[in-house]
């Protein structure tokens, strides 16, 4: 009886591996679906976004078959561990925290945040060198998303601030605009295209540079995977790299922004 | 699957320095709701249809959706007519905890309602025929003869509509506000161990609920203390 199951099982085994050869591997990804412009579902409810073509351009080099699932932000990590896909490429920005839980490839795109607030606002939020004030940041009333590199650099380095902590990007400038919060800081390709550049978006700005203070925000953002999977590893940042030599990961940035998202030199 | 008991152990504090903001929701939105469900009883049982109606509209509009729904009305949509943002009402719907009070004295206001008005209807004929016997008026009926009864017809069902009440405020966290579950859903993403603190989260509401339980048992023990029979 023993014997007989070894036997099926092996069998059962073989076929999995023979069919591994014809077939695509599926690819589950993970992202949040309504993250414009890096994944998003546009008027005729596609999928579309930087996030996606990247997620398509690494899976066309792999060979591999992909199946999107929308997750929100906060379940994201515990998501991926709990298998219920096996990527994340949804705009993470590969950080020592969690990289103790899971595992990143080389990144494909860099990462920063900005302040956005009312033209009107009275005061000086950053020195001239670019540093921010702390005293001045005192009881403004900050929104940010929940568990984000934001927040970090928030509690870190401007910790007198009053942070509001939202679900949703959405209802981040939906509050900037009701007054509930002061400032936001936020992506500021994202702000600009979803906000600032639109009729809702009037009256409010950019404050002060972009920060990538890389012990907050990390090299980047990277494709998520679990931990132990080197080979998985090595095969994604292959891929990245021919997308980034190739001249495709510009373009993918190109369709939404007049500028590339990457660094040059992680393509050598 | 391992079960990190130290993480339990460091987070358990920090949820319970949101419980403040939990008791308070609980009860300013309780009281509230309870002030409105009395307005709307009497309504109900006024006998007039001009009253009668409007609140069983109301009752219906606010048993009729989901709190969370109602929440996000309050919160996202009220601001977005400048009239309200002109408001006198505007210091209490621009603080995220005032739209949450708001929308859960708004709602179980509704369900309360619908409970007291059982406990009125479940006044015996008898007792009030009696009342009228005696000489009283309606309004004395009422006061010395419904409300002592219904009070206590009411109370187990009531009971169970501020336990609801106490779960209900773990909406609150959608808007920002940092109650228990507020805090646990970001101590959730920083560490990406739901099942140690939900868990524990979990086991904090069904203490609280413990607690709430048990007051209502001696209020009910203490209004029954009469109507007891001898075994």
């Amino acid at each position: 009886m023993k014997l007989r199951t070894s036997i099926v099982a092996a069998a059962l085994a073989g076929a999995v591996f023979l069919s591994g050869q014809v077939q695509a591997e599926p690819f589950r990804v993970g992202m949040e679906c309504t993250y414009a412009p890096f994944n998003f579902k546009n008027t005729d409810g596609e999928l579309v976004g930087y996030d996606v073509d990247v997620a398509k351009g690494v899976a066309r080099i792999i060979g591999a078959d992909l199946e999107f699932v929308c997750q929100e932000w906060d379940g994201m990590i515990p998501a991926l561990l709990a298998n219920k896909f096996d990527l994340v490429i949804a705009s993470m920005s590969i950080t020592e925290k969690r990289l103790e839980k899971m595992d990143f490839s080389s990144p494909y795109r860099f990462s920063i945040g900005q302040i956005v607030g009312s033209e009107k606002i009275d005061r000086k939020l950053f020195d001239d060198d670019g540093n921010p004030i702390p005293e001045n940041f005192k009881g403004l009333k900050v929104g940010l998303e929940r568990a984000t590199t934001y927040t970090h650099w928030f509690e870190e380095v401007l910790p007198d601030a009053d942070v509001l902590l939202y679900d949703s990007n959405e209802a981040l400038y939906l509050d900037l605009r009701n007054g509930r919060t002061d400032i936001i800081m936020t992506n500021p390709m994202k702000a600009h295209l979803r906000f600032l550049s639109q009729e809702e978006g009037s009256g409010f700005k950019l404050i002060g540079p972009p920060v990538d203070e890389e012990k907050y925000f990390g090299i980047g953002v990277g494709i998520g995977l679990r931990q132990g999977q080197p080979e998985l590893k090595s095969r994604l940042n292959a891929a990245l790299k021919e997308l980034i030599n190739s001249g495709e990961l510009e373009s993918y940035a190109l369709k939404y922004f007049p500028f590339k998202l990457h660094k040059d030199e992680w393509g050598s | 699957m391992s079960f990190d008991l130290y993480l339990i152990v460091e987070s358990v504090p920090l949820m319970l320095s949101g419980i403040g903001i939990t008791l308070k929701l609980l009860v300013i939105s309780a009281f509230l709701g309870l002030l409105l469900a009395i307005l709307l009883l009497l309504m109900r049982i006024s006998g007039k249809w001009y009253l009668d109606w409007p609140a069983q509209v109301y009752i219906y509009v606010f048993r009729g959706t989901p709190i969370l729904v109602q929440i996000f009305i309050v919160y996202y949509g009220f601001p977005q007519f400048e009239f309200i943002r002109d408001s006198i009402f505007w210091p209490i719907l621009r603080e995220p905890a005032g739209c949450a009070i708001v929308a859960l004295s708004l709602n179980t206001g509704a369900y309360v309602s619908e409970i007291l008005r059982g406990g009125v209807l479940g006044v015996g004929k008898g007792l009030l025929e009696a009342g009228s016997a005696l000489g009283m008026s309606a309004r004395q009926k009422f006061i010395y003869i419904t409300t002592p009864i219904a009070v206590r017809l009411a109370l187990p069902a009531y009971s169970n509509d501020v336990i609801s009440l106490l779960k209900s405020t773990a909406l609150a966290s959608t808007i920002t506000i940092a109650d228990m579950t507020g805090i646990a859903r970001t101590i959730v993403a920083e560490t990406y161990a739901p099942y140690e603190i939900f868990i524990s989260m979990a086991i904090i509401y069904m203490a609280f609920t413990w607690v709430l339980q048990k007051s209502f048992g001696l209020i009910e023990g203490y209004l029954g203390r009469y109507a007891k029979r001898e075994a």
